[in-house]
């Protein structure tokens, strides 16, 4: 292989630090991504060996997916188990501190009604009656009332190009290339050039995305999660090339910046709709690294 | 009669040494000899012939003596090689602390399950955030709520290189609600963090030098 497949092993083990952080604020629902990759040093160029070159053209696509930004809907039998263990749950649980003050204060209330209160004996209590426990509760039940959730399922349902569309599953990108004769989605894609790792080069793919203005991306890795052949029809068979091969690089999407205008060209799919727009020997080898339904 | 008795039982002891002879030239492992009868000239008395029968520990390798108190040695940082990463730190943090749990739960079973190499499972300190709300009119301060971060770290050895994505987007995609995830290289300032300072032993030593 004429791919310096070794050496991107090499320069890898990028000591990487990254961290994931899921809140609930967040810049259009996505997660917080922050990476910092610490370069080994461009060895590469100095340590480029001479090889035979092989007949197969070299590509990197990267499959870029935005992850789920709320958990899935749970099954009718999921949720019943759910509230059972809820109610086992509370039903075996002790009280806690602002139960029993609850359970106190009414205890109080009881007996200054009942006029058996004697004022004397509780001395140190006198500045908590100000606020008693059940107001509290009521002030923070307010607030709760005031607190608007955002809606589930967003309005760009239909919307193929939108990215808030399926918040509890993961989309893919999908772009649209002439290849040949014909149009063919695919994942985006590069050729690769002789002195880069074939990391870059699937960076390079994501980063000339003509709609990409502001795709900020976090590849999980410097090895290829799949790889696809394809050889030329007979005819277009030479003698220095026989094929591509396109290895897939995994990357998780962090910012997407300014939405595309009407770009027609991208599709957000999740691993289902991939069969409609996909040719089937491609999608065979790409629905092996696709985690997911 | 006697010298009958007598005979038998000579030659029944010498039977037992020339046995005994045979096993010690057979083996080299310590040479498993009658527990009482050291030599041949003791007499075999009727009772008691199995005394002892069951001693073992003499025939195991002497232990060195445990020191008193051990000092917790920090395990070895695995050096990264071509294909494999060094000593990774997965930290699982939050505010609810059974998320938080089951979260670095299922991330250990997940590695014992894909057969990645767990070093070491442990939790760092607690930190508790106290949030103070200010009051709409006037100045004063009044406590809203304690928040209690939780922190656990789940430790790598050898994680492959092509095992890595692979991993890393199972965890991403399972990752609850409220639960920040990261994953860094482990140093020696992440092991001295774990341990409480001592600042009395820290002026003495400053005293002295």
């Amino acid at each position: 292989m004429a791919a310096p497949c070794r050496r991107m092993a090499g320069r890898s083990l990028l000591q990487f630090v990254s961290s994931f952080s899921r809140t609930s604020v967040s810049n259009s629902g996505f997660r917080q991504f922050s990476s910092t990759s610490v370069c080994r040093g461009s060895n590469q160029a100095q340590h480029v060996e001479e090889r035979a070159s092989s007949p197969w053209t070299l590509m990197a696509a990267v499959c870029l997916q935005r992850l789920p930004v709320i958990s899935a809907e749970s099954n009718p039998i999921e949720q019943q188990f759910r509230d059972m263990m809820i109610q086992m749950e509370l039903e075996k649980s002790m009280l806690s501190d602002h139960e029993l003050r609850l359970l106190d204060d009414a205890e109080r209330l009881r007996r200054m009604q009942a006029g058996e209160y004697d004022s004397d004996e509780e001395e140190d209590r006198r500045d908590q009656e100000i606020v008693l426990a059940q107001d509290l509760e009521d002030s923070w039940e307010q607030k709760l009332n005031n607190f608007q959730p955002a809606a589930r399922v967003s309005d760009s349902e239909g919307d193929l190009g939108s990215l808030q569309r399926c918040l509890s599953d993961s989309l893919l990108l999908l772009v649209e290339r002439p290849v040949g004769m014909e149009k063919l989605w695919m994942l985006p894609q590069t050729e690769w050039q002789r002195g880069e790792t074939l990391r870059e080069t699937a960076e390079r793919a994501l980063s000339s995305l003509p709609a990409a203005s502001g795709f900020k991306a976090t590849f999980l890795g410097n090895t290829p999660c799949g790889v696809y052949k394809y050889k030329l029809p007979q005819a277009a068979r030479t003698e220095s090339s026989v094929g591509t091969k396109v290895f897939f690089f995994k990357a998780v999407l962090s910012d997407a910046g300014a939405p595309p205008a009407t770009e027609s060209s991208q599709l957000w799919v999740t691993k289902s709709e991939l069969q409609r727009y996909v040719k089937p020997a491609y999608l065979r080898k790409v629905e092996r690294f696709l985690l997911g339904f | 009669m006697n010298a009958v008795f007598r005979k038998l039982q000579v030659s029944a002891t010498q039977q037992a040494f020339v046995l005994n002879q045979a096993l010690t030239t057979c083996r080299a492992t310590p040479s498993i000899q009658h527990p009482v009868w050291a030599s041949v000239n003791e007499r075999q008395y009727k009772s008691m012939p199995t005394h002892g029968i069951g001693r073992w520990r003499h025939l195991l390798p002497k232990d060195p003596p445990k020191k008193k108190r051990d000092r917790p040695q920090m395990k070895e940082i695995v050096v990264e090689t071509e294909t494999t990463y060094a000593t990774l730190n997965v930290n699982v943090s939050g505010y609810d602390m059974t998320m938080v749990e089951h979260f670095s739960q299922h991330i250990h079973n997940l590695c014992n399950r894909l057969g990645i190499k767990v070093l070491d499972c442990y939790a760092l300190q607690t930190k508790t955030t106290e949030v103070w709300l200010m009051q709409e009119q006037g100045t004063k301060m009044s406590v809203d709520s304690f928040l209690k971060t939780h922190n656990r770290v789940v430790q790598l050895r050898s994680l492959n290189a092509t095992m890595c994505p692979i991993f890393l987007e199972v965890l991403l995609k399972n990752q609850p609600e409220g639960v920040q995830l990261s994953v860094q290289e482990h140093t020696e300032v992440d092991y001295k963090a774990r341990f409480k300072g001592r600042p009395d032993l820290e002026g003495l030593k400053a005293k002295i030098a």
